[in-house]
């Protein structure tokens, strides 16, 4: 990896990249209202299973997918997958929120990085998914696809860390704490990707699912989803 | 490659009550004749002439509604599948819905018994116009040690296609060497059903209507819902037992018919 694309991915990995993703828990303030995520220990189990059934079948998968798309210059499956994405989220505000971090990654990615390659997608179908809109940006910057899912794992994983953080609440340094212990979990659930099947995208979390549908129904929330 | 049972059927619309035609079946997939519970709609139930799926097993269904057919189809019994040491069990389904079509698909519980496999994939393509409503249950069978989960794995897969554009993929996939009972998944919960309702009739007022229906629910259940990308919903449930959801599913189910202007409460008369 050059200097410069080193650079590129810590932009794009900063906790602070304005793709709105800080405003989503994805489910997980569900668990936070009832409790049942309450300290470090608790959001670290849930973490790790996050990391290993929604990230690695859903997120993970499709950002090797279109990776590779993208490299075959498939523009129509590019944009089956978009669809496949959107047709995943059965919760609403999941769908939703997704809708608009794809939107905002993809407009930012655009003006800074000067990606056009989904350009033909965003003519039809309007939105992104955030999966898609960084395996172009990795693309565009040189990234290996290893060193692009994993990137987009880890950023996926802060994320949901400053999020627990603020909304548990967590101490910083436990956040940090937090981010080191997932290393393994994330290169291995890379190297999983990599050999799982195109038919296995998208098996879904059935609690989390049921937490993300919940989430639209809860008294007080802090997060859009 | 063959099929261990295959079925297929249309149903059409014939002096304003719907009829079955082009029915054809093989192997250990057959088609009981025709129930109407009322006078304008058949019932189908689906027979399975074993005793369960085994390894290897490959069963597919299509099924057709033209234009203003409805139809209900469930099971005779519930679908068990048993050990599979070499090859998982497969069960492919086709719906084709055509405008103002209405298929109300309920079959019995999955029952998925010590080392099971089971793949299930069910494609179905709707219309803006047509109303399609699909519950599933899969429960965990007995096994000889007693411990739950003793399946390895099911995958269940259900793909709506609305006028050729992916709007709802619902994909299910149970490991029990995987955290199943992590609150993620299953969260020491047992058995899951799920629900989809595509539907005109499901309009914004009605999915209001809906979210109150659904206060009230049982506490030991765990059960979410929410709005699909099309006029209509999904339900997730999770519980302990087969009647806690299929409690649930017949409550909705009642309250979805209500919307498309049918009173009458059904009853399978199965048993």
């Amino acid at each position: 990896m050059t200097d410069q694309q080193l650079l590129w991915l810590l932009q794009l990995s900063d906790s602070n990249f304005p793709s709105g993703a800080f405003s989503h828990s994805f489910g997980f303030e569900t668990y936070m209202y009832n409790e049942q995520i309450c300290d470090a220990k608790t959001f670290r189990q849930s973490l790790i299973v996050y990391i290993q059934t929604q990230l690695t079948y859903t997120d993970g998968l499709a950002c090797r997918i279109a990776y590779e798309q993208l490299k075959a210059n498939s523009i129509e499956g590019l944009q089956r997958l978009n669809e496949t994405l959107f047709a995943l989220c059965l919760a609403k505000e999941t769908r939703e929120g997704t809708r608009m971090i794809g939107e905002r990654l993809w407009k930012l990615c655009r003006h800074i990085y000067s990606v056009d390659e989904l350009d033909e997608i965003v003519q039809t179908k309007q939105s992104i998914h955030p999966a898609i809109a960084f395996a172009a940006v990795g693309r565009k910057i040189g990234a290996t696809k290893q060193t692009t899912v994993l990137t987009y794992l880890f950023t996926s994983v802060q994320t949901m860390v400053q999020n627990a953080v603020r909304g548990i609440p967590l101490g910083q340094t436990d956040g940090q704490q937090l981010l080191v212990m997932v290393q393994p979990y994330l290169i291995h659930a890379t190297n999983i990707i990599e050999m799982l099947g195109e038919e296995e995208l998208g098996a879904a979390a059935i609690g989390l699912e049921i937490a993300q549908m919940q989430h639209e129904r809860l008294p007080v929330r802090l997060f859009m989803s | 490659m063959s099929w261990t049972g295959r079925l297929q059927c249309t149903a059409v619309v014939k002096d304003g009550r719907t009829v079955i035609s082009d029915t054809y079946n093989e192997g250990a997939l057959k088609l009981m004749r025709p129930v109407y519970l009322d006078s304008a709609h058949p019932t189908l139930y689906l027979v399975h002439v074993g005793g369960g799926y085994v390894n290897g097993d490959r069963y597919e269904i299509n099924m057709k509604l033209e234009s203003h057919a409805r139809l209900m189809v469930t099971t005779q019994a519930a679908t068990k599948v048993y050990k599979t040491p070499y090859a998982p069990v497969g069960q492919y389904t086709q719906f084709s819905l055509g405008d103002e079509s209405v298929l109300e698909y309920f079959p019995d519980p999955l029952i998925a018994y010590e080392q099971a496999r089971f793949i299930q994939e069910t494609v179905v393509h709707v219309t803006s116009r047509s109303t399609f409503m699909y519950g599933e249950i899969i429960t965990p069978g007995w096994s000889e040690s007693g411990q739950l989960f003793r399946y390895d794995w099911i995958r269940s897969k259900l793909k709506v296609y609305q006028d050729e554009a992916l709007v709802l993929f619902d994909h299910l996939y149970l490991d029990s060497r995987q955290h199943l009972t992590s609150m993620l998944q299953l969260g020491g919960y047992t058995h899951v059903g799920s629900l989809v309702a595509l539907s005109p009739f499901i309009t914004k007022e009605v999915l209001e209507q809906f979210n109150q229906f659904m206060e009230e629910m049982p506490q030991e259940v765990r059960c979410g819902f929410s709005a699909a990308a099309v006029p209509g919903f999904s339900v997730r449930i999770l519980a302990y037992e087969t009647s806690a959801i299929e409690a649930i599913f017949q409550r909705i189910h009642q309250f979805i018919r209500h919307q498309c202007g049918e009173k009458a409460p059904v009853c399978w008369r199965k048993y």
